[in-house]
Parts: C-alpha cells; structure tokens; sequence
C-alpha cells in the first residue's frame, strides 16, 4: 500500500479518501488507486454490504448479508430500506411504513425513529451503522488502515432534509464527510472516465428506492449537469409490491386477516416477491413461494413476465415522464443524447431497457456494472478532493427551486431548480412594526405553487435586528446553495452592518446537539462491540490454560511443594469461575494474568519434564 | 487588478489566482463580465462563454479546495456561486441585456410593465389557444392550434431577440432612448417566453401518467 501516506501515530491514511455509495438495497465503498478507481472489498467478499440491519435479542445490530439472512428466520427484527426514510416525518412514509416490522414514532422536530428490542432508532442513525459496516469492510480490504474522509452519494432528487439526514448520519459514524455527491453524476464520473467520451449522455438510475434521471454534458474532462429529475420514492421496492398486493389479495382466503397485517409476514411476502421479481429478470416465468410452517400454509403462485410488466408498467411510465421533464429543462430533443447509461440494479428489468432504449431511440449503455460505477465515481470525486487532479471539473445543479413562503402561503422562488452549484441569492425583508427585532422565514423546496404542497425545510429566525421604525431595517438574507447541494443562510441588516442572527429549526431533521449524542452513542456501542469481542477472546483463552494447568496438575503434583499446589488450584478455580459469570475485559484480564503468574513453576517443571523425556526418547504427548 | 499580488501571475479572474491557488475576496462587487475576465457587451458567443466559465472554474471550484481549511473553503464556495451567478447571468440573451441596460441606467423591468401595444389582441388569443388545449387529446384540433401557435411565437421571438440585438450593439449611451426601446423588447419577449412556456407545460401535462 505504497501510495498511501500513513500517521504513524494512529495509523490512519491522511492523503486518501473512500467513496462511498449509500443505497437503498446495497452499499459499498471505492477508492481511487494506481491511476483509477477501485472497489473495496476484503478477500473472499464481493464488498456489497446489502443495506439491511437485524437487532439481536440482546439489541446488538447486525448489518449486512448476515442481517439479509436473518431476515428470512427472524423478519420482525430485520429493518430494510432505511433510506427511504432519511430527512423524512412520518406523515411523508405512509406506504413504506407499511412495509416496516416494527412500531414507528416520530421526534419532536419530526423524524423518524424505530422501535427495535426496546430502543428507538433514527434512520440517521441507522444508516450510520450501515456506513460503519462499509467503512469497516474498505479498511480491512486496504490491511487495517484507518481512512476517514469520505465522499458520499445521495439520489440527485434528494432535497437538503435529505441530504442533511446523510451528512448527519456520516456524522455519527465518526466520518469526516468532505463532499456529497448525486449518483447519476458519480455513475457519469465513473463511465466518462472509462470511455474518454464527449457529448450529451443521460443517466437513467433506477435502484431499490429511487429514481433519478440526469442529463449531462461531457467534454473534455468536465462533467456538466444541466438538468435532473426523479422521485425519491420509486424503484425496485415498488415494483415487489405489486406482486406482494396480488399475493395478499389472493392469500386473503387461506390465511387469518390478522396474518395479512402482521409486518412480519409481509416482510417474508416482500422477500418472496423480489426473489420471484430478480428470476423474472433471466426467465419468461418465476413462481413466488411463501410458506408458513406453523400454520401449514405452502403458498406458490406463477406469474410469466408479461403479467409482471401489466403489473409494473405505470412505474415505468412515471421514470420516464421524469425524462421528459428532465429533457425539457435541459432544452433538448432526445434525438440530442448521445448515450443513454444505465444504473442501479432494477434496471435489469427488462421491460425497463426496453422501455428506456425506446424513449431515447438509443440501446443504453450497460456494459459497466451497475451495482459499482456509483461507488466507484464517487472514489474519482474523492480523489479530485484530495488534491488528486485538476483534469476533472464536476459541475452539478440543485434539483429543487428553493422558495420562501409569502404572506397568502404562496411560494416566492429565490432559487431556480437546475441552477449550477454552488448557487446564492440574496433577498431584502424589512419590519413591519416599531423596533420588531426578529423576522421569520420559512423556505421551502418543490416547484409546486402553494407552500404548503412543497417541502418544508424548516423555520428560520432571523433576531438581533437593531430596533428602528418599521421598514427601516434593511435585512439581506443570503441563500447559499453549497457543492454538496445544501442550504445554508445567513443575514444581515445592511443599514449597522450587523449580522442577524439565524435560528434554525430544521423539519424532519436533527439538531446539532442530537447528532452530538448519537455519536458519542456510537462511539460507546462500538467499544461495547470491542470489549464484548476481547471478553470472548480472553474467556476461550483461560479455558486453554485451565485445561492445560489441570492436566500438568495431574502428571507433576508430586514434584511441586503444596504452596505452589494451592497457589495454581487457587487461581484455576477463580479463573474458571469468573470466566463463567464475567464478560467484563478488565476482570478477564487480570485472572488470566494471575492464573499465568501462579502456574509459572508448573510450566518450569513441565518444560524440564519435557526436556528430560526427549532425551529419553519419549514423544511430547506421552509425558 | 490584472496580476496576482501573491506571486504575480496573470489573473483570469478577481477571484482567483490559478497559478498560485490564492483565493481571493474582492472588497466591491464584481459586475458578471468582470467576474468572468470578459469585456461588457452584448454580442457573446455560447462558446466563448463556455471557455470563460470552464476557465474560471477551474480557479476558484471548491472541489479543488477539498482539504483546504475551512475558510478557504467557504471563499472558494462563495467565488464559485458568484461565477456560476455571473454565468446564469451571462448565458441568457434576456438575463444579458436586461443587466446592460439596468447597469447603463436604463429603465428597470418595474418601471415599464406595460404590455406592449402589439400584443393587446394576441395575447388573449394566445390564451384562448391555450385554454381549449388543455382539456384536448394529443393529435386534436385544439393541440393542433398549439402547435401552430408555438412556431408563430417562436419566429416572433427571434425577431426581437434580432432586434434587441441590433439595439445593444454597439452598446448604447449611458441613458439612453435606445435602452428604453430595449426595455420594451425585453417586457415583450416576457410575455412570448410566459406563454411558450405554457405551451410546453400543457404537451409536458397530457403525457403525465396517472
Ligand atoms: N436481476 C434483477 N432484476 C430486477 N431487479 C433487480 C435485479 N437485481 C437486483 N434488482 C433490484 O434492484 C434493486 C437494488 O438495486 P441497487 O442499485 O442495488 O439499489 P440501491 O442503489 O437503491 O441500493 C432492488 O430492488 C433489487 O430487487
Ligand atoms: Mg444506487
């Protein structure tokens, strides 16, 4: 690993950094080395960490393929399509709530948080623990080293709630986030590169939760983004749901009603449905299996792919009218797209491609895996970060029109969507009564009329305005859209020249001292991890010694005088016993070092023994 | 300022210097030509303005700063909105002239709103076109109206952009007549682009699926 500067301190690379793409179904991490972009993956493993958590009895969390497997035998603690959730209130999850195992409440700023054995759980914090297992899986691939930069990838449809929920739940994992980046842009990173290509090229992603259509202009080196589209509600898990609907409706004679609500059972029908979904994708037919061996239901149903693709049509049809929208902002005809690229694993449907090769009038592009180049184009943007190159310039755009709400809960838009980012704007407010000291502003993100049919990200005060007569105040207040597509606000009273103070109170998001509190929370779960992990070292250990202490015991008491003789079965008897009541690190220790310290004279003689016999000829295992 | 004070090179833009990577913050405010290294006029070719942006980007990107402290990276966050500002700016025949004549001490949008005379009847034609396709199936009479509709106001928009053009340059005297008369243009150019963008929402709408 020449190419990575290490701190011999903590051994931690202090000039590289990971990409990482945090999906709705699976994650993975990239990084960039020896002139390109790389996937990370410890040997043996294919690096796909699927995004799916399952709570012990115990409440530990598993993340993973384990938590995938576990899903099958114990669905009511395996939590899936977390992403769905991020930077949202649960009056915004109605349909995916449904499709969770478990009771849901809200906090009190509105997010979302899970009842797993006893603790609730934000979807922030959730996702922490997916990056952690990622994070976790590239360090060991890279020997050990500890990397914490990271570059990020979101949906380029998420709104800044959104995004906020993704940088916050980096935040908690001990990641220091250095950018955000939108997947279909990272995807185009990653296939521009390869293929040194020039010209108009459209991303079409459609992955387990999302769907995002970019149109973008490459040109030597620079990657410009002139229009985006989606929905953050609409990929695969859709498309499991409509065969989920036709097997519950005509499960609704063969099992109890209470069977058919219970979030359990749905989630083995949502299992069955996309396994039957995926063999679709290779077979003109797939049965869907469910079974239920306590109350001796075998259920199977055929479907052929033509009746999948009746089922799923109009899911096709919204991705592509979000083409539509998408090419008509970037003022094109799709007879200007050079390249058509496809991403995200429902895009092996193939009702999709075929959908998709027809709207364009182009066969997409599908030679890159499209489980990896998100990743690994996020890995390019982190080497870009690092200083790596200047030859790459990423020019992306906010997705949604920011707007504030007026006094009639109209919109007023400050910022258009599809504006290049980094993007500001700057609005003059004014009082309306004698020496009134604060201002309230609510922005809002959408392209819908009213605010009240956008999304709200929240309240802003705006105080220590110097008192004056009203109107007199001439406060600027400045949006400022960042790289990673997030708001932030500042303002100003430009007669003083004093700057107001902005409060925030964030909707569906976490305050700073939240996020403070997961992470320390974090932290501590991860050296209870650590010390459970030594525990279980230390007692296997012991139990080693024990035995080899009562079996040298056994051939060479006579040779030891009975001081000693009490001294060891002292400290095989508290050793023992400790180790069966105690999982505490600290404890463990210091028996096994007594028990060390009291058989010294045992091991003496034993190697003496030893050493005798072997001269007598005799084997080691028959002393 | 047309060197870097830090190490002398040639500057291609205030913000920024490419050769040393000092970032700089200008104390007054930059004009969108100024903040893009271009002369003020109104003749600019997509091109070149594409070369400028590229150019100064590359200066003044915050990506470039990725490990930057974080005040220079709040610098090069806020020198890289004012050029993509500058650009938006630029890169718009309506939102370029509408800046000239503000800046050569034209009359503002607000203070000449009204319709201009040519359009009195049109205008509640164009919207009576529009009206009836909305309800209309694709391939319809009505859509039909649409469409013929969108190609005449299309010719009639490039022949004011022609004009506005004509009117621009050279760029006029400080004050001006003729930056009234491209007052006017812009103010009609506002309605042709308000209904053409309807015509596009109404095709955008009937393809919507339930
Ligand atoms: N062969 C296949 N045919 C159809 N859908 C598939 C296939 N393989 C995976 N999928 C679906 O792709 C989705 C996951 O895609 P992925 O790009 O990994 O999602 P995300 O980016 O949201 O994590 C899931 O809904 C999964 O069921
Ligand atoms: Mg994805």
């Amino acid at each position: 690993m020449g190419f990575i500067q290490l701190n011999v301190l903590n051994n931690a690379a202090s000039n590289v950094a990971l990409g990482i793409d945090l999906g709705t179904t699976n994650s993975l991490g990239a990084m960039w080395k020896d002139g390109r972009p790389i996937v990370l993956h410890p040997e043996g493993d294919s690096g796909y960490v699927p995004s799916a958590i399952h709570f012990t009895e115990k409440g530990a969390a598993i993340v993973g393929r384990q938590a995938r497997e576990l899903a099958i035998v114990d669905p009511a603690h395996t939590l899936f399509s977390i992403k769905r959730f991020m930077g949202r209130g649960l009056a915004q999850v109605e349909a995916d709530a449904r499709n969770v195992p478990c009771a849901l409440s809200e906090t009190d700023n509105g997010v979302v948080q899970f009842e797993m054995r006893g603790r609730k759980y934000t979807p922030q914090e959730l996702s922490a623990l997916i990056l952690m297992k990622v994070h976790d899986q590239a360090c060991k691939a890279l020997g050990g080293i500890e990397v914490t930069k990271v570059v990020i990838t979101v949906p380029a449809y998420f709104d800044d709630s959104q995004r906020q929920a993704t940088r916050d739940a980096a935040r908690i994992a001990g990641l220091d986030v250095l950018r955000i980046i939108n997947e279909p842009t990272a995807a185009s990173l990653a296939y521009g590169l390869d293929q040194k290509k020039h010209g108009k090229v459209a991303v079409y992603d459609l992955g387990g939760g999302t769907f995002d259509v970019s149109i973008l202009s490459i040109e030597d080196g620079v990657f410009q983004v002139l229009s985006t589209n989606g929905d953050t509600h609409l990929g695969g898990d859709d498309f499991d749901r409509t065969l989920v609907d036709v097997a519950k409706k005509e499960l609704a004679s063969i099992v109890r009603p209470s069977t058919l609500d219970d979030r359990a059972f749905l989630q083995l029908l949502r299992l069955a449905a996309e396994r039957c979904k995926i063999e679709l994708s290779s077979d003109p037919e797939a049965y869907m299996h469910v079974s239920l061996p306590e109350s001796g239901v075998q259920w199977r149903r055929k479907f052929t792919r033509h009746e999948f693709d009746a089922l799923t049509a109009h899911l096709i049809e919204r991705t592509l009218h979000s083409c539509r929208r998408a090419m008509a902002d970037a003022k094109l005809g799709v007879e200007e797209i050079d390249e058509v690229v496809l991403v995200g694993g429902s895009t092996r449907t193939p009702a999709v491609r075929s959908r998709v090769e027809k709207f364009f009038g182009r066969r997409p592009h599908t030679e890159l895996n499209p489980d990896e180049v998100v990743a690994l184009g996020a890995a390019v943007q982190a080497h870009v970060l690092m200083g790596g190159t200047r030859e790459l310039l990423l020019m992306d755009v906010t997705p949604l029109s920011l707007g504030l709400e007026t006094m009639g809960g109209a919109v007023a838009k400050v910022i258009e969507r599809n504006s290049t980012i980094p993007c500001q704007a700057t609005e003059g407010f004014t009082t309306y009564v004698d020496n009134q000291t604060g201002v309230d502003l609510h922005v809002v993100q959408g392209e819908r009329e009213l605010a009240k049919d956008c999304r709200s990200l929240g309240r802003f005060k705006l105080s220590g305005i110097p008192p004056m007569p009203a109107g007199m105040p001439r406060i600027a207040v400045r949006f400022h859209i960042d790289a990673n597509g997030l708001l932030t606000v500042t303002a100003r009273e430009e007669s003083s020249g004093k700057s107001a103070r902005v409060e925030i109170t964030p909707m569906n998001g976490l305050t700073d001292s939240e996020v403070e509190a997961m992470l320390n929370a974090a932290f501590k779960n991860a050296r209870d991890d650590f010390d459970a992990r030594r525990a279980a070292d230390l007692a296997t250990e012991i139990g080693t010694m024990v035995r080899a202490s009562e079996r040298g015991l056994a051939h060479a008491a006579d040779a030891l005088d009975r001081e000693t003789r009490r001294d060891i079965e002292d400290a095989v008897a508290k050793a023992r016993s400790t180790s069966a009541a105690s999982r505490e690190p600290q404890k463990l220790q210091k028996v096994r070092d007594e028990l060390e310290r009291a058989t010294l004279p045992l091991a003496a003689l034993l190697m003496d023994q030893v050493a005798k016999s072997a001269l007598s000829g005799k084997k080691l295992d028959e002393v | 300022m047309k060197h870097c004070p830090d190490c002398g090179a040639k500057l291609e833009t205030p913000l920024g210097c490419g050769a040393c990577g000092a970032l700089f913050s200008p104390e007054s405010t930059l004009t969108p030509f100024e903040v893009l290294g271009l002369e003020p006029s109104y003749e600019l070719g997509a091109a070149e303005l594409k070369k400028r942006l590229l150019r100064v980007s590359r200066v003044v990107h915050p990506d470039y700063f990725g490990s930057a402290d974080a005040a220079t990276r709040e610098r090069a966050e806020r020198a890289s909105a004012l050029v993509n500002e500058a650009h938006a700016t630029l890169a718009s025949d309506r939102a370029r002239a509408d800046w000239l004549v503000r800046w050569l001490g034209g009359p503002a949008e607000s203070e000449k709103r009204e319709m201009p005379k040519r359009f009195l009847l049109d205008v509640l034609e164009w919207n009576e076109t529009l009206e009836l396709a909305r309800g209309a199936s694709p391939g319809s009479a009505e859509r039909a109206a649409l469409v013929e509709l969108r190609r005449v106001l299309r010719a009639q928009t490039d022949e004011v952009l022609a004009t506005l053009a004509a009117r621009l340059s050279p760029l006029p005297e400080r004050a001006s007549a003729r930056l009234a008369e491209a007052r006017a243009d812009l103010n009609a150019l506002r309605y042709l682009d308000n209904t053409l963008a309807q015509i596009d929402a109404v095709e955008l709408e009937s393809l919507r699926p339930n």
